[in-house]
């Protein structure tokens, strides 16, 4: 990467994650630059915000029965 | 390319589950790719991954921003919003390589995530209020110091200051889960459903839920859905409008069945075809209400759910406009139900005056068409006589009658079916003009009016054609009356005078019947005078008429029209036994169509009343100038007083002086009675009604002025109902004065006799042939006389002149007492011209004198 693309995604990744304040969604900024590395390679970004969601949740409630997964 | 990208997507999930894990439990051991929890999560986020595809709502970033925007203004947080708006415009800026290509998504996402996070938040289980607050509070400090602290879980006191915020947002989340599940319940029914069948009910249609109820005479909510109150109230509010509508499409589809029965007039439906129009164009608004009701409402955010466009309080404002309308219309309907014709139009114009200008544009609309085919009668009326009114709602009523009433029954006003917005005046020009149309095509026989009508067309501004006129044009409809009606009527007048020489008519009429032509009148008395005398039931027709001509021919009659002349006749009236020739005696004229208008049935009897007494004053004039004539000076009175002795000198002079001047009273009192008929009555009468004949407009002020005329002559020579009494008096003295030439006459023929008798013995032998012819009237006395000597002649002479003085006496008194009588009648009369005659016969204040001194 030049250093003109690193300081553009540098300074797109702060402006998420300044945005990602706002709207208080604790995220920090790794996991942030992840998700938005997904989303960039076309994931549904509705499917990762469950995603998101399910493995925030409470450790009881989490780590369900799963049948084998069928990865794409 | 796919492989690589293949595997650098799941070493991103793999790493992204590691994150997440690890922040969640930050105390637990860290966790490793290979353990069972990890291996779980990552399957579930496989899972997770793989069924959502696509995305559900249209990838636009900044429309989701703008939402993100409003969610923060919308909870208070305005300050963020503008900042996060700044974010987003330097965010969207970045492009190129290395900046971030899903933009869309980046924000979806972040949404999302923290819309989870905040319902997460509103768990019930949620121990308490404050640590939330603190969250807010935290966060709305510096941006930049976000520490992991934080992130590790959303409690905690950075700061130690405790701020409350305005609407905690969860609080009104929960108050609006709440509500959301109450109105659930109360309605059963959606609110879409309602506005729908609402519609139905504006167009008198029964819906699912709204129905008509006969009961209570209204579309209601049936008791058994179960809506909240308000929206009870107000589906009946909006179903007003169904009401009034059912009630206006009900008289129309009415009169559309009565239609055929003739019961339902022009104007009607008129009035129907208005109101149609009117409920097309509230059928067009329905309409579009009605593909709008489908429509929901285009939204910018997609997390509120859009409801239809058409709520019932949308509804309730669309609808004003066309429920004060609807009102206007039902008002209309129930005023004119039992109404038709121009009394329809009437009720309509009074509505009609109203200050709102939605109001009066609307009933104006419906008025003119209403009245047009009002209008349309007036005009065909007005320019050709024509009288369509098969349904009677005209205000000109005609009936069929003979040509010589046709003027004054043929038509009249029918004030029931006289719109308001004609005037009383108007409407009488507008029946005149009409009727001197038909007068003129029927009893005139002439055309010339239709030109007349062109032209009052035509200077009106109007046309001829149908069509023309309109409510609200009052002004035009007046002035193009007024053209017609005058040239009309001068044409009417024009015909009158000149085709049917009404004043010739007039004139003749004066002179014969009134007797003003005096040569012929006289020299018609004196041949009629012996046909008269016989009693009534010898005389023929024949013959009076054979004398009638005579008399024409005789005086300047002869040099009159003959027309006129031809329509002078003799009438004998209908007599009974003991009636003399002068009692059945009159002549008549006989007036045709077109003047039998003005000279009607009952016009002519008066004519003949007054012919009568004209007549019988002629009679009695003439009696007595016969009377004069027997008493003029002659020679055989003076002769007769010669030879009488002195005896009978002073008796006879006695008696020859009360006879004259009994005489002289009589002709005093006739002389002036008939100089004032003639002159005072019958001259000044005629010169006023000349005058009036000069400017007269129309027939109608022409009959005004021919009875005015009549009248005026009746009750001025005594012929009135007020002057019976007097009249009376006046023929009693009539009779009086025809005694007294008789007793004149007989007077006279005896003063003859005793001058024959005294002569004869002189004159014996040369009286042979007179006496011989004088001897025939007292054949039993000529004996006698000729036997005795002067003595007794004398004797005979002072006895019949004491007995004629006896008699004179006795009429003397008579006639001062009637005279006195009447006189005394005249100044309590009314009329101001029978002080005129009072003032005429009284000239010397001889009788007032009289009576004065009597008492």
């Amino acid at each position: 990467m030049d250093p003109e693309a690193a300081r553009t995604a540098r300074e797109s990744l702060d402006l998420a994650f300044q945005m990602s304040n706002i709207l208080d969604t604790g995220l920090d900024r790794h996991t942030l630059s992840v998700l938005i590395a997904l989303c960039d390679l076309g994931l549904n970004p509705e499917a990762l915000a469950a995603v998101v969601k399910e493995l925030r949740r409470e450790p009881s409630s989490s780590a369900p029965v799963l049948p084998p997964p069928s990865f794409p | 390319m796919e492989e690589e990208d293949q595997q650098k997507l799941t070493d991103l999930v793999k790493e992204l589950i590691l994150r997440l894990l690890s922040c969640k439990s930050p105390n637990s051991a860290s966790q490793s790719p290979s353990s069972p929890h990890f291996q779980a999560s990552l399957r579930y986020a496989v899972r997770i991954l793989s069924s959502r595809l696509a995305p559900s709502v249209a990838p636009d970033a900044a429309a989701v921003a703008e939402s993100i925007k409003r969610h923060l203004a919308i909870h208070g947080k305005s300050s963020q919003a503008l900042t996060f708006a700044d974010l987003y415009s330097k965010f969207d800026s970045k492009t190129g390589p290395g900046s971030i290509n899903n933009k869309w998504a980046v924000l979806y996402l972040l949404k999302i995530i923290s819309e989870d996070r905040s319902l997460a938040g509103n768990d019930p289980n949620y121990p308490s209020l404050l640590p939330n607050i603190e969250c807010f509070e935290a966060e709305s400090g510096d941006k930049s110091r976000v520490s992991r602290e934080r992130e590790g879980g959303r409690v905690g006191w950075d700061k130690g200051v405790l701020l409350v915020s305005k609407d905690p947002e969860n609080l009104r989340q929960l108050a609006f889960k709440e509500y959301a599940d109450l109105v659930k319940e109360e309605n059963e029914v959606s609110e879409e459903l309602l506005v729908r069948d609402v519609l139905y009910a504006c167009q008198g249609i029964d819906g699912k839920y709204v129905k008509y109820g006969s009961i209570v005479d209204g579309y209601i909510l049936s008791d058994l859905v179960k809506v909240p109150r308000a929206t009870r109230t107000m589906v009946r509010k909006l179903c007003e409008l169904g009401w009034l509508f059912r009630k206006v499409k009900g008289y129309i589809s009415d009169s559309m069945d009565r239609f055929p029965g003739e019961d339902v007039g022009t104007v009607g439906q008129a009035f129907c075809a208005a109101l149609q129009d009117e409920l097309s164009e509230y059928y067009k608004l329905l309409a579009v209400l009605e593909s709008q009701s489908m429509n929901p409402i285009p939204l910018v955010s997609e997390s509120a759910s859009s409801g239809n466009y058409l709520t019932l309080r949308r509804l309730s404002v669309w609808l004003a406009e066309p429920l004060v309308k609807m009102r206007l219309m039902a008002v209309l309907v129930d005023k004119c139900r039992v109404l038709r014709g121009g009394a329809m139009a009437g009720a309509i114009h009074l509505q009609a005056q109203h200050g709102d200008l939605l109001v009066s544009e609307f009933m104006k609309r419906l008025l003119t068409r209403v009245c047009s085919p009002l209008f349309e009668m007036v005009r065909s009326w007005v320019l050709e006589g024509e009288l369509e009114d098969i349904f009677s709602e005209f205000f000109i009523v005609g009936q069929q009658v003979k040509a010589e009433s046709l003027w004054r029954e043929g038509y009249r006003l029918h004030s029931g079916m006289l719109p308001a917005f004609i005037s009383n005046s108007l409407a009488q020009r507008i029946l005149r003009t009409g009727k001197s149309i038909n007068f003129l095509r029927v009893c005139c026989d002439d055309r010339g009016w239709a030109e007349s009508a062109m032209e009052a067309a035509s200077a009106a501004g109007t046309t001829t054609r149908r069509g023309s006129l309109g409510y609200g044009e009052t002004g035009a409809l007046e002035s193009l009356i007024n053209e017609a009606a005058k040239r009309i009527d001068r044409h009417l007048l024009d015909v009158m005078y000149n085709r049917y020489k009404f004043k010739e008519h007039c004139l003749a009429i004066k002179r014969y019947l009134l007797l003003g032509q005096g040569d012929f009148v006289q020299y018609l008395m004196d041949i009629i005078w012996p046909e008269l005398s016989e009693p009534a039931n010898t005389i023929s027709s024949f013959k009076l008429a054979g004398l009638l001509e005579s008399a024409i021919r005789s005086s300047n009659a002869q040099y009159d029209d003959p027309e006129i002349l031809d329509r002078l006749r003799v009438k004998m009236m209908p007599h009974s036994a003991g009636d003399r020739g002068w009692d059945v005696f009159s002549l008549e004229y006989d007036p045709r169509v077109p003047l039998d208008t003005i000279f009607t049935e009952s016009v002519m009897v008066k004519y003949l009343r007054i012919f009568n007494f004209l007549w019988k004053l002629r009679r009695v004039e003439h009696a007595l100038i016969g009377a004069w004539k027997a008493m003029k000076p002659n020679s055989i009175t003076s002769q007769a007083f010669l030879k009488l002795q002195r005896a009978a000198k002073m008796p006879l002079l006695l008696t020859l002086r009360k006879c004259q001047v009994l005489w002289n009273e009589m002709n005093h009192f006739l002389t002036n009675l008939q100089d004032y008929i003639m002159f005072e009555v019958l001259e000044v009468s005629w010169l006023n009604f000349s005058h009036e004949m000069e400017v007269a407009k129309d027939l109608d002020d022409l009959l005004m002025a021919h009875e005015k005329y009549l009248n005026s002559i009746l009750e001025k020579s005594l012929l009135g109902e007020r002057s019976r009494a007097l009249h009376k008096s006046l023929f009693i003295l009539f009779d009086l004065i025809l005694r007294f030439r008789s007793h004149a006459d007989r007077l006279y023929e005896g003063i003859n006799e005793l001058q024959t008798r005294s002569g004869k013995s002189s004159l014996a032998s040369r009286d042979n042939k007179k006496s011989g012819q004088q001897r025939n009237e007292g054949p039993s006395k000529t004996s006698s006389w000729a036997s005795d000597g002067r003595k007794a002649l004398t004797q005979r002479a002072g006895e019949f002149l004491r007995n004629m003085q006896n008699d004179l006496d006795s009429l003397a008194k008579e006639y001062t007492t009637l005279l006195e009588g009447f006189l005394s009648q005249l100044p309590v009369q009314q009329h101001v011209d029978l002080k005129f005659l009072m003032f005429r016969l009284d000239f010397t204040e001889f009788y007032s004198r009289l009576g004065v001194n009597k008492c």
